[in-house]
This record gives C-alpha cells, sequence and structure tokens, in this order.
C-alpha cells in the first residue's frame, strides 16, 4: 500500500445552520478546505470521493455532493456508520489512494440535525440506533444508552462526576479559541455539577449540543503529494471496531470493546503504541465517554482515567492534550462531520498552525464511538517532517 | 356451579389506601395479568378465561393474546372478553365449568382479582340475578361519558329497588357500590373493597373467604345485580397488594406518536409478552432476544426453542432519564438486570418505584407492563420492580379481611 497525506483539509463552524441547507455547507467546507491547500487545487484534480452522512436531509447524499461541488462526474461513496462515519470515510478514502486505485480524493463529512423539528428529531433518529420492538419503546435515548455505561463506570472506578465535569470546564476552555466552535464560553467545576440534569449521571454540561457543519479533507498518495504542500500531514492508521448493538449483549460496560479494536488496528498499522501520541481528539459526546477513551485507547491504566484529568495532563499546555479543538463538547456533533472535523483540527495540530497549538505536535489520533456503543473509528497522523517511508 | 379453589388479588402501587390509580405502565390487562398469576400459583390447570371489564384497552382488535402470555397460558385457550362491571364478574363464575380463571379488572379506582374454579374448593351457588335499567352514567363507542347526576335516584331507584327485587336475605357484602353503603346493608362486617367494578365482587369473596363468612355476596352496577350465596369450604387467596403511595411527580411531552413496526411487534411478541429466551438444541447459551445463529462453516440455524427466563433478578447498571421524550412521561429509569442462574442481561424500564430511587445491585422481580403506546397500539413487555415494592404488601394495606 502507498503512503497517503492529508493535505488540505477546512470545515464549516459548527451550529445550529437553520439559514443553510447541506447543499449550501458542502460547498462553504470544500472550499475551506481548498483554501488551505499550499500550493492550491482544482476542483478537477479529484478523482474520488467518500462522504460521511447519517442521515439525509435532503435526499440522495452523494448526488448532493457531487451537485453542490459542480462535479457530476466524480464518483462519490457515501459511508454511514454512525458516530464513526466521519474517520471511517477517512478509512475507506485512505484504501482507494493506497491500493492504487486513485491519486487524489476528497473526504467529507456532515450532517444536518437541525432541518428535523426537534420534536420529531428524538424519535427519528432513535430508529437509527435502536432495536425496533425491543429498545425503541423503551426510550433509550441517545444519553441514556452512554449513561448506562457511565453510571457502571462511576460505580466501579475511583472517577466521580466531578472529574467529568473536570472534562467538560476543560474542553469548554479550549472551545473559546476555536472560531468553528459552537459553544465558545468557560464554565467551572460549580456551574457543571449544578447544572439541570439531563440523563443521570449527565447534567447538561456533560452532553455536546446537537449541531449541523460539514468538514472536507484532500487526500492524496505520496507519489503526487508535493504538487499540493510541501508540509503533508500522512495518515499512518486507521481502525474500525464494532461490538453488540444491544447494552444487554455487553458483558463489561465500563469499556468500550468497540474502542479498544478500532485501536489496536490503527496503531498496528502506524507500527505505533499509544505512547506515541502528543495531542487527540477523542470522542467527548458526553464527558464520561472521553474518561472510560482514555483507559479504552491506551492513555491511562483502567480506571486510571481519573488522574490524568486531576493532573491537567490532558489540558492544552499537558502532556497529551485531548480535544484541543473544544471537542465535541463545545464544538458540537453533527455525526457524519464529527470524525472529518477531529482530522481538520489534527492537520492544523501537526502543521503547527492550529488555535490552541500544541508545542511539538508529531503524533495525533482522531477517536469516534457510536452507534450504542457498537462502533468505534481511530485515525492515527503523522506530521511533516517525516519522510513518508 | 363449580367450586372456588384460589383467588388472587392485585393492587397498583400508586393512589391512597381507599383509591389506587394506575400508572402510566400499567392498564386494566397488566392488572388483569398481575392478578390472575397471584391465583395460578396455587398452580392448578386452567382450560378457558373470562376476563371482565369496563376499560378494556382495546375495543376493535383484541386483548387475549396478551392476556394469555403474560399468564403464562396455552395460546390455544379459549379467551371471554366480557364488557361489565361488579354482577357481570359474579355472573361468570355463577356459570362458570371446572377450571375456568375469571378476571375482573378496573381502572378507577384501580384493581384487578381473579378467581380460579375447580372440583373442590369453596362452594358457591347462583342467588339472585336482577336486569333494571337507570342508566345515570353512560360512555358511549367513543368514549363519551355522561352523567346523569343524581346519587339518592341511583341509591333508591338502582341499589334499594333491585335488592327488593331480588328477593335476597339480608347480604355478608356488598360489591359495586361504597363502603358506608355496603355497611349499611349487610350483617356483620363486610369486607372493606378497593373498586367498584368488575374487580369488585372478586375481591369481596376474597375478603368472606379469608374470614370464613358465608352467606349471600350481591354485585351491584347502577340497577342491575346479580348475588351468590357463599356457603362452607374454602379457596386460597393470594393478595399483591403492597402499601400505596402518592405517584411520582412528572411530565409528559406531547407532540409526538412514537412509531411502531408492527412487523417487528408480531416477530418479538412471544419472546417479548413470554419473558422467554432462544435457545438450540444442543446449547446452554440462551439468546435475548431471540435470533438465527450462523456456524463456523457458515451453517443457518434456525430452529430454536423458546425457553422462560428467570423473572429475578439484579441491577448491574442504571440511568434514569430526566430531559423531555416527546410520548413518554418523564422522568424515568431504565435499568440493565442480570437475571438470577442465567448468563442473561435484560434492559428494562423500572415501574412501581420513584425515578431513580433503584441503585446498582438492587433486587428485583420482572413483570408485564405496558412499556409505552405506539402509534395507537399498547405496546407489553416486562419491568422491573424492586424488591421494595413488592415487600410493603401484607397488614395496613386496609382490604384485607
Amino acid at each position: 500500500m502507498r503512503n497517503v497525506a492529508i493535505v488540505g483539509a477546512g470545515m464549516t463552524p459548527f451550529g445550529e445552520h437553520f439559514a443553510l441547507g447541506l447543499k449550501d455547507l458542502l460547498p462553504m467546507a470544500f472550499a475551506d478546505c481548498a483554501a488551505s491547500v499550499d500550493k492550491g487545487i482544482d476542483k478537477h484534480d479529484l478523482q474520488a470521493a467518500w462522504f460521511g452522512a447519517m442521515a439525509t436531509t435532503d435526499g440522495f447524499p452523494s448526488g448532493n455532493l457531487a451537485d453542490t461541488l459542480g462535479l457530476p462526474e466524480l464518483p462519490v461513496t457515501r459511508v454511514e456508520n454512525s458516530c464513526a462515519t466521519g474517520n471511517d470515510a477517512v478509512r475507506n478514502a485512505l484504501f482507494g489512494v493506497a491500493s492504487g486505485a486513485f491519486d487524489i480524493a476528497l473526504v467529507m463529512g456532515a450532517d444536518k440535525l437541525r432541518d428535523t423539528t426537534s420534536k420529531d428529531m428524538l424519535w427519528e433518529w432513535e430508529a437509527m440506533a435502536r432495536d425496533m420492538a425491543w429498545d425503541y419503546p423503551l426510550g433509550v435515548v441517545s444519553p441514556a444508552g452512554f449513561a448506562l455505561h457511565v453510571s457502571r463506570y462511576l460505580h466501579e472506578s475511583p472517577a466521580t462526576r466531578e472529574h467529568m465535569a473536570m472534562v467538560a470546564v476543560k474542553n469548554h476552555h479550549h472551545g473559546i479559541n476555536n472560531p468553528k466552535a459552537r459553544l465558545r464560553f468557560e464554565i467551572t467545576v460549580e456551574q457543571a455539577l449544578a447544572a439541570p440534569t439531563v440523563v443521570t449521571p449527565f447534567g447538561l454540561y456533560d452532553c455536546a449540543p446537537q449541531s449541523d457543519g460539514a468538514a472536507a479533507l484532500v487526500i492524496a498518495a505520496e507519489d503526487v503529494v508535493d504538487r499540493f504542500t510541501d508540509r503533508p500531514v500522512w495518515i499512518r492508521g486507521v481502525g474500525l471496531g464494532l461490538d453488540s448493538v444491544m447494552h444487554q449483549h455487553k458483558r463489561d460496560l465500563t469499556t468500550f470493546p468497540a474502542t479498544i479494536r478500532a485501536a489496536k488496528q490503527a496503531f498496528t498499522m502506524a507500527g505505533m503504541t499509544p505512547r506515541d501520541v502528543d495531542v487527540a481528539e477523542v470522542h467527548d459526546f458526553f464527558t464520561g465517554i472521553e474518561l472510560i477513551s482514555y483507559e479504552d485507547l491506551g492513555f491511562a491504566e483502567r480506571f486510571g482515567a481519573y488522574k490524568l484529568i486531576e493532573a491537567e495532563v490532558t489540558s492544552v499546555g499537558g502532556s497529551l492534550p485531548v480535544n484541543p479543538s473544544g471537542g465535541l463538547k463545545a464544538k458540537g456533533h453533527p455525526p457524519g462531520a464529527t470524525g472529518v472535523a477531529q482530522c481538520v483540527e489534527l492537520f492544523q495540530q501537526l502543521r503547527g498552525e492550529a488555535v490552541n497549538q500544541v508545542d511539538g505536535a508529531r503524533i495525533a489520533l482522531a477517536h469516534n464511538i457510536g452507534g450504542p456503543t457498537a462502533v468505534s473509528a481511530v485515525t492515527i497522523l503523522e506530521g511533516p517532517g517525516a519522510n513518508g517511508s | 356451579m363449580p367450586n372456588v379453589a384460589a383467588i388472587g388479588t392485585y393492587l397498583p402501587c400508586w393512589g391512597i389506601p381507599a383509591r389506587r390509580v394506575v400508572g402510566d405502565d400499567e392498564d386494566a390487562i397488566t392488572m388483569a395479568v398481575e392478578a390472575g398469576r397471584a391465583a395460578l400459583q396455587s398452580g392448578a390447570g386452567v382450560e378457558r378465561v373470562v376476563l371482565v371489564s369496563r376499560n378494556l384497552p382495546l375495543l376493535e382488535s383484541s386483548n387475549a393474546a396478551v392476556l394469555l402470555a403474560g399468564l403464562g397460558l396455552d395460546p390455544e385457550l379459549e379467551v371471554d372478553e366480557r364488557l361489565g362491571g361488579a354482577p357481570a364478574t359474579l355472573d361468570a363464575v355463577s356459570s362458570a365449568r371446572p377450571r375456568t380463571l375469571i378476571i375482573g379488572a378496573d381502572l378507577e379506582p384501580a384493581g384487578a382479582a381473579a378467581l380460579l374454579t375447580a372440583e373442590d374448593g369453596l362452594r358457591v351457588r347462583t342467588a339472585a340475578r336482577v336486569a333494571r335499567s337507570l342508566p345515570v352514567r353512560t360512555r358511549n363507542a367513543t368514549g363519551t361519558v355522561h352523567d346523569y347526576g343524581d346519587p339518592r335516584l341511583l341509591h333508591e331507584r338502582g341499589l334499594i329497588a333491585s335488592l327488593a327485587a331480588a328477593w335476597l336475605d339480608t347480604p355478608a357484602a356488598v360489591a359495586g357500590v361504597d363502603h358506608d353503603s355496603a355497611n349499611d346493608l349487610c350483617v356483620g362486617n363486610p369486607p372493606r373493597l378497593p373498586t367498584t367494578g368488575a374487580s369488585s365482587s372478586l375481591f369481596a369473596l376474597a375478603g368472606m373467604a379469608e374470614a370464613g363468612t358465608t352467606g349471600p355476596l350481591v354485585a351491584v352496577e347502577q340497577a342491575s345485580l346479580s348475588g351468590i350465596t357463599v356457603s362452607h369450604g374454602t379457596a386460597s387467596v393470594h393478595r399483591r397488594e403492597p402499601a400505596s403511595r402518592e405517584m411520582p411527580a412528572g411530565g409528559y411531552a406531547d407532540g409526538a406518536q412514537i412509531p411502531i413496526s408492527l412487523a417487528a411487534y408480531e416477530r418479538a411478541f412471544e419472546a417479548k409478552t413470554r419473558w422467554e429466551a432462544g435457545k438450540f438444541a444442543g446449547s446452554d447459551e440462551l439468546d435475548f432476544p431471540p435470533r438465527y445463529r450462523v456456524s463456523n462453516d457458515g451453517d443457518l440455524a434456525t430452529l430454536y426453542d423458546l425457553v422462560p427466563l428467570p423473572r429475578v433478578g439484579t441491577v448491574y447498571t442504571e440511568t434514569t432519564v430526566h430531559m423531555p421524550v416527546p410520548g413518554l412521561r418523564t422522568p424515568y429509569s431504565l435499568v440493565l438486570v442480570e437475571l438470577d442462574d442465567v448468563e442473561v442481561r435484560a434492559l428494562v424500564k423500572v415501574t412501581g418505584a420513584e425515578p431513580g430511587s433503584v441503585a446498582i445491585g438492587d433486587r428485583g422481580r420482572l413483570t408485564l407492563r405496558r412499556v409505552a403506546v405506539r402509534s395507537g397500539v399498547p405496546d407489553y413487555s416486562y419491568m422491573f420492580e424492586p424488591e421494595s415494592v413488592t415487600s410493603s404488601s401484607g397488614p395496613g394495606t386496609g382490604f384485607a379481611a
């Protein structure tokens, strides 16, 4: 397989884009991405596209992408893999280029949650995640599915709601500098703990906001990277892991086996270990998920995640900053776009141009977990300076 | 006439002692199942079921399949769904053959009682039947209620006139009226009854059986009346009557109909309403929900048997949903329960307990409830009732004789 690099990355702000449709957000994200390509790009250079979209609001997703970019001849494949959609789109595009089938490919991710009336959104999205006869009528809303894990995790580990609040405080703090983030304000641990309960043990500030948005990457084979940039960000490892869909079939709810499987694949492919990672974007749809994921990704020992957040290891300035973009927590979570947007942040981090720059970051990791905690995707990136061999 | 072998009673835990109310997850069928299972715990056989109520959840379509599944009875049994009040239930007893399960269920006040007939047991015989018309309260096919508003007329020309027409001895118990009226009309201390509808005559019989009272039992609905005479013999009485508690505050987020796939409903129905797992011959593993399996060499196995699952377990993890969920009453609690003695967990809602009151490690039982109403269809499955609810039953409910 050939080495493949990201040569351009961009995104729309995440938010409630009532005034913008999916067909507006896609060209906006692509233009932002194209503008980041150092030596420029002609959109007709693109030979194929992988489009991550969990739902669709305006009909056929692949065709919408080709149409809105004015590239009717572009072959577009839609990827849908729940919250892991974005990073799985990266993974599939990587295989397309690494195999030699294409030299230059576009990865996009987008979702438009707020085109559905809020009263119908919940049951509409639940239908994508739950067994229709058994789980759907119970009202296992998305935060409740994750809460079943976090309640058990808090029961077995020394972590507390205070540690979850520290994750929220950290990611809100990181989000302030990020112009693409939806929630750009500081909160305190006390505010997080006193916030209204959404689903126990999650208060309002433990949850990421529902948002719309799109993100884009241009990836290129090592043979043609020089046409676009002298500072490519190499995709070193990708992994996709699954787990049982129904919560009653998961044996240990204090961990996400899907993440462990995805991370193992990605680290093996990259020939790296968790100790090599300098900066990470981790799926913090709910704060407790970030803590559990520290352990599943190998950043902390089992039930040791609380130590990292207590010691501010995962804050910008610490030895392993997590979610310097503000994470899903501050940015928002349009599922198809989320993983791609994580790679946009890490592209900037590894090129030294991020708003919350992690000094000397060379290796970065992106992670999602979703689909009732049944699918995870992990992407490992390496910054310029590595020769690609 | 048959004899009465066993009587089971059930009261929801919500409300005040004299007036129970159902939660969002109960209806006439779930209460009938609770009372029926109580009556059946003696282990005697059942050949047919009569359900009497004026609160049947489905007037079109049938409630029989859920009722039989919840009772653990054969789907081939005859189920007679009768519209009626207190007299109709006694009529069902009068005309029953042995091994008939007769259940009365009411929503306001809420409660259900079930009676199992047999060749031996408590002897009863028909004593009176009077059908007279005094429709002071009516409810038509679309549910519209009209109340004439004259309780004195109802008392004098309904109850008293019908009793006179029936030529009965002074009753030992009267069902279908309030306790003070019953007390005025009876000898001795008639049992205090928690309901006034179809179940009330069986609650009265349970009270007489426990106290060893003999004599006429009269059941009244407006101006119609039926009576039986209770004589010698014994019937076992099994009460599921937890102490009453105030219904927890909650909110209902209106607006959305919860969608249903009736194809998915039908596929899941047996396992879901009978609380059964799939098991393949030669394997000890239980699949819940049941499913097809593919072997390592790709062979497809589809012929699993449905086997009963344990109905007690321990909470492995829990969460309580406080956010508004359109179509559901919030807050509500969800628990993942480890069932006793099998490698099976179940994700279920909590019933009979204040939301948020169930903790990891708590013990309880799984019991049939109405999980949701989905696009007009009551969707039944099992819920977790913590031990604290069932252990609150016994003396002090105010209805044990």
